[in-house]
């Protein structure tokens, strides 16, 4: 090759910064998406109903904000359920509630979200510490925390009284309900965390090549404690809304969430893999999971069939979202 | 004062001496070149520089200190970087993250980003190598040559640990550039040398000779001699490399056979697809065809679509004077193509796969009885071409990444022997990343096969290797046919002659 | 990890149970207890349920205890944390003591797992009550100690509810929140809506949809079936209690608390105490204080010789139990679990049969 090539390939610049083509595919399938149920029902298109789609989708974002970390790190976390249960548990038995006379109001909030921190914090020291596999580990943890729930749980199920707690499922402000503004104050500060700290960067750089990090002689070990801790404070706070919403701690609280987070973190863009996607794009993943939910309940399709249809639904859309990657892949190799 | 002195560095691996008793010098402000085949201890030499391998016996001297180092920090913070061989970056950090990973400095405080004071970190790096790249541009959005430049400006980096003169090693950092990209290069390490010291590695001794000032051979892991690069004369590196004084006779031009068949084995006729077009070509039963040309000449192309691995738009395929089709890798098998791709490690074989596997991974027939492998019918048969490729390997069931990059090589070309039935072979890059004895062992396999009456495509490495192997030399230009060279024997062209073609 | 623990142990309990029923089914039969030959006094009474944190099994458990102490026994109280293993492993426990005058009333975890149970009792001639689970084709009528088996119409409670709701809404639109739509249970107690809807013309199912008996699933499903229906909503069937509990906290959401009719089933406190306020039309109990009584009565009876195996119809092998509306009007009584002695006086035990199982 020495004197073989003389001619060097035209430079190219192309967008490098911004979203590029490839980020395009999930927010392209939720316009489609929206549009068809909009063009098959009226209802559907209502501003209550746009209202309700958002506000059901709160939760959901929340959960999928701190899975999001994990996933762009390159590992997993199947701990969402149980820390969300013991995160219930812990804020409905804090706040005023039938069970006894506590009644700490936003601390018992805090505590519920330290708790998940706690919880994330153990996945993150069994992965790093004693090595184990974070889809094990962090099942393991979902484990104990459905253990601890249940311990909480006693018999008797905690149903709160506490009004600022009950407002934010309750309570609106410019036509949605305290629950969704959370969210999105979630999903901001999760932007914020991804794109300015080194944290957010670490853990993305994780997913990258984690090899290259050590040689450059970046501790990884912490951040990557530290990311399943942010997760865990993200379920925590997930497991608090959950309460808010169904007025009791349920030990099931956090039931599916686990699954369905990851699901729309990949619907949005965010690959198993790690390195590519991020809290915008599960933003965006919710909604598309959340408008494909309620669209098929208003158009009017079978439950016997909803299940089939939606996952069909998913991987289509899915695959959508991965044709402008697939083409770039080829242009590569 | 030496920047670096290494005396008598030894490491043990189990079963093998890495290191045996290495001494290495590196002067201020000078490029030194360390040359040696494969296995010649060349990497672990390296690997202990930069404190990722800690020798049994010996030491290492930072201007005139003996240290120890414990890890790449700790070389880092003793002026000693390295750009290793398989890059490390992260791909999907910009460029400025990458340069200052690990030593972020200013630009992050208290956990937060600042990405102006990033950006303006990183531009300083880069502007001490003269290189435009945006600072902000995603890594994997950069061609490989940029992304080399970042690397070296993040060794940079450590300047400012430091505060000393650096000394920077360079991995094999040209194996995968185009020669205008190692042009660039070079005259990186030149601006480099002005205020610091340079190792680079090379299997390439035209390259070592070309930017170094001075060459420290290294041979089964001790250094065997030490050149100053002005006057010196490529064959007594060879000769102290290998030990001996390389044959002449290179390319195993004495075993080659002149071509006598009447009807090309494979007959293309005006092949078209997305980087080519119009692509006409013959190769004969024996015949060595090479195809030359520059980057985006569509020549890798056309060589993965002659497999089935690159949809065409229009033209055909003949083998034998049949025509066939080619949708699939899996059609263009059972036509009895092989192909050896060019990213050995990537595309060519499964790392953690033993020898023995990675050889049938193409050709199961001959492994199985009915459809279950019969492990004595596979381990004979592996062991009888382990043994008739000379393939230096412990054990059949070894995994095939610990194996040196020759005998890798030597299995993945196996793979397409073993069925028996290969009528074409298609050779991208065959050579890449191998040394001097790995390579002439591929040319001589190569011979042994084209007289066999296989029809071999060969996508050199070189223009001197696409002369020295080929029968016949298609050049090719903007994804065209440019010209057809003959190249008998004894009657080679130049390189000139085909460098007017392609450009 | 835990897969794979359950596995083992699984495999262990079979080999362990198999290794048992072989050594019993030797010389075993003729020691089990001719009918009546117990001693009152000597009678043991198991009672076992999934877990006692559950309100409803917590008071099945008592209703063993309140009837065990009124014959001046005491109850064994077992709970298994919905494991089948666990529970295969304590069944087997108990049979391996004394079971000559063993009286056992369970739940069994799932269908599949009555067999096992049965089977070992029967050759161990243990005196076996099984409530709400056991495969269609396993029949108490086949075995000589497995007395009873008790189950709850399900059609018949998803009709009381929707007739419930029909009563209180008179005329209007309902939606309905089904189960997890491949159990029996959703099944039934959808046909009983159904059926309600066939005998109440002005009640009209606007929208069905399953939320899988979850609270969570329910609340989420109710929004978006108010937003597409709107005001139409008048009522809201749900096949268990838990989603009518969600389907408040949505109408509560929608401010809708106490316009909208809703009704479940299984009547969990939570629920009882809903209705008492008045958020909630109706639920179903089927009596867990008496359930947890009756299978030990049952079964002393027959240890004790008041009744006999010989003389019991088919009809009262296995059947449907009574189960209780809950309303405004009698939520009160169900706040608290409790039972009247006389339901489990030998003449009795059979009174709340409403029909045989189908």
């Amino acid at each position: 090759m020495t004197v073989t090539t003389e001619v060097a390939p035209a430079p190219r610049r192309s967008s490098r910064r911004g979203a590029s083509f490839r980020d395009a595919g999930p927010p392209v399938a939720l316009i489609v998406i929206f549009g068809v149920f909009a063009a098959l029902s009226p209802q559907f298109r209502s501003f209550g109903n746009v209202q309700n789609i958002v506000d059901s989708a709160a939760v959901l974002a929340v959960v999928t904000c701190g899975i999001t970390f994990v996933l762009m790190m390159g590992s997993i976390d199947l701990s969402a359920a149980g820390v969300m249960g013991a995160s219930a548990l812990t804020v409905s038995l804090l706040v005023a509630n039938n069970r006894n006379g506590n009644d700490f109001g936003f601390f018992g909030i805090l505590a519920a979200v330290l708790l998940g921190c706690a919880f994330g914090c153990l996945s993150g020291l069994a992965l790093v510490l004693l090595k184990v596999p974070s889809f094990m580990a962090t099942l393991g943890v979902s484990a104990v925390g459905l253990g601890v729930a249940t311990l909480m749980f006693a018999g008797v199920q905690p149903n709160i009284s506490d009004a600022a707690l009950k407002g934010w499922a309750v309570e609106r402000f410019l036509g949605f309900s305290y629950l969704t503004w959370i969210a999105v104050a979630c999903i901001l500060l999760g932007w914020l965390i991804q794109r300015y700290t080194r944290l957010g960067r670490y853990a993305y750089a994780i997913g990258g090549a984690e090899e290259v990090l050590t040689l450059s002689g970046v501790q990884v070990r912490p951040y990557k404690v530290a990311v399943f801790a942010l997760a865990g404070a993200f379920y925590g706070l997930g497991g608090v809304m959950v309460t808010s919403q169904l007025g009791a701690g349920l030990v099931q609280a956090g039931n599916g969430y686990d699954f369905s987070a990851i699901t729309a973190a990949v619907v949005g863009g965010t690959l198993l893999t790690g390195g590519r996607g991020g809290v915008l794009h599960s933003a965006v993943g919710v909604l598309l999971v959340m408008v494909l939910t309620n669209g098929l309940v208003q158009v009017g399709v079978s439950p016997y069939w909803q299940g089939g249809v939606e996952g069909v639904i998913v991987v289509a859309a899915v695959a959508a979202a991965v044709i402008p990657q697939r083409r770039r892949n080829q242009v590569v190799k | 004062m030496n920047a670096l002195e290494v005396r008598g560095l030894v490491k043990h691996y189990p079963g093998v001496k890495a290191l045996d008793g290495v001494d290495l010098v590196v002067r201020p402000n000078e490029v030194l070149g360390l040359a040696g085949e494969n296995g010649a201890g060349k990497s672990t030499l390296l690997k202990a520089l930069v404190g990722l391998v800690s020798p049994d016996q010996g030491q290492i001297f930072v201007r005139g200190q003996a240290v120890k180092l414990r890890n790449v920090v700790d070389a880092a913070n003793h002026g000693i970087g390295m750009v290793f061989q398989e890059q490390s970056l992260v791909p999907n950090l910009t460029a400025a993250e990458n340069i200052v990973l690990g030593s972020e400095g200013a630009g992050v405080r208290r956990g937060i980003y600042r990405w102006n004071e990033m950006r303006r970190l990183a531009q300083e790096q880069l502007d001490k190598i003269g290189s435009p790249i945006d600072p902000l541009a995603r890594t994997d959005t950069l061609t490989f040559a940029e992304r080399q430049m970042v690397e070296i400006a993040k060794v940079l980096r450590i300047e400012q640990r430091s505060q000393h003169p650096p000394v920077i090693i360079l991995d094999e950092p040209t194996s995968v550039l185009e020669s205008k990209e190692i042009e660039t290069l070079f005259a990186q390490i030149r601006r480099l040398r002005e205020f610091a010291s340079v190792v680079f590695v090379s299997h390439r001794l035209d390259e070592v000779l070309d930017v170094c000032d001075r060459v420290t051979v290294l041979r089964s892991g001790q250094s065997v001699g030490e050149v100053a690069t002005a006057g010196a004369v490529p064959r007594e590196l060879h000769r102290m490399m290998i030990g001996s004084t390389g044959s002449d006779d290179h390319y195993h031009e004495n075993a080659a056979t002149p071509v006598t068949a009447d009807q090309p084995r494979l007959s293309v006729r005006g092949l078209s697809g997305k980087s080519f077009h119009d692509v006409d070509l013959d190769v004969a039963a024996g015949e060595i065809l090479a195809i030359v040309g520059v980057h985006g000449s569509g020549r890798e192309d056309v060589c993965r679509a002659l497999f089935g691995a690159e949809p065409t738009t229009a033209g055909e395929i003949r083998m034998d004077g049949t025509k066939v089709d080619l949708p699939s890798t899996r059609a263009a098998c059972a036509a009895g193509i092989g192909y050896v791709p060019a990213e050995r490690k990537i595309e060519g074989m499964v790392g953690s796969m033993s020898v023995a596997d990675n050889m049938t991974l193409a050709k199961q027939k001959p492994r199985l009885t009915g459809p279950f492998v019969a492990p004595k019918k596979q381990a004979a048969l592996v062991d009888s071409w382990i043994k008739r490729l000379s393939i230096r390997t412990p054990r059949r069931d070894t995994a095939i990444g610990r194996l040196s990059g020759g005998n890798q090589q030597k299995v993945v070309l196996a793979r397409w022997l073993i069925g028996g039935d290969v009528k074409l072979l298609l050779l991208d890059h065959p050579t890449r990343g191998l040394d001097i004895g790995a390579r002439s062992e591929v040319y001589r396999l190569m011979r042994e096969l084209a007289s066999s009456g296989v029809a071999t495509v060969l996508l050199a490495d070189s223009l001197e290797e696409a002369i020295g192997m080929a029968d016949r030399i298609l050049v090719m230009n903007d994804g065209r046919v440019a010209a057809e060279v003959a190249c008998p024997s004894g009657g080679k062209p130049s390189p000139l002659d085909l460098v007017k073609e392609m450009v | 990890m835990k897969k794979m623990a359950v596995i083992v142990s699984l495999s262990l309990t079979a080999a362990v149970l198999a290794g048992c029923s072989e050594q019993q089914a030797g010389g075993g039969s003729d020691t089990a207890a001719a009918d009546g030959a117990c001693d009152p006094s000597k009678v043991r009474l198991v009672g076992q349920v999934r877990n006692e944190s559950n309100p409803y099994e917590a008071s099945w458990l008592t209703g063993g205890d309140t009837f065990a102490k009124s014959v001046g026994l005491t109850q064994e109280r077992l709970t298994y944390g919905g494991d089948s293993t666990k529970q295969q492993e304590q069944i087997s426990q108990i049979l391996a003591g004394d079971t000559k005058c063993l009286v056992m009333n369970v739940l069994p975890n799932g269908d599949s797992d009555t067999a096992p149970i049965v089977k070992g009792a029967d050759q161990a001639g243990a005196f076996l009550v099984t409530q709400w689970n056991k495969p269609a084709d396993l029949k108490p009528a086949d075995y000589k100690t497995w007395l009873s088996h008790i189950t709850y119409n399900g059609e018949e409670s998803g009709q009381q509810i929707g007739d419930a709701l029909a009563e209180k809404i008179g005329s209007g639109g309902i939606i309905a929140l089904q189960g997890v739509l491949d159990t029996a249970a959703a099944k039934d107690r959808f046909k009983g809506l159904q059926a309600s809807l066939a005998k109440n013309p002005d009640m009209k199912l606007l929208d069905q949809q399953a939320a899988n008996f979850s609270r969570a699933e329910a609340l989420t499903v109710t929004k978006t079936l108010l937003a597409k229906h709107g005001d139409k909503v008048k009522g809201i069937w749900a096949a268990n209690d838990d989603m009518a509990l969600g389907a408040l906290e949505a109408l509560q959401q929608a401010g809708k608390t106490g316009k909208v009719a809703v009704a479940g089933i299984d009547a969990v406190p939570d629920a009882v105490a809903a209705i008492q306020k008045g958020d909630m039309t109706a639920t179903v109990s089927s009596d867990g204080a008496w359930q947890g009584g009756i299978g030990l009565a049952i079964g002393f009876c027959y240890a004790t010789g008041k009744l006999k195996v010989a003389d019991t119809p088919a009809d009262d092998r296995a059947f449907f139990a009574k189960q209780f509306l809950i309303t405004k009007d009698n939520a009160a009584e169900f706040a608290q679990p409790k039972t009247d002695p006389a339901d489990f006086e030998c003449g009795n035990v059979f009174n709340r049969k409403v029909g045989p199982l189908t």
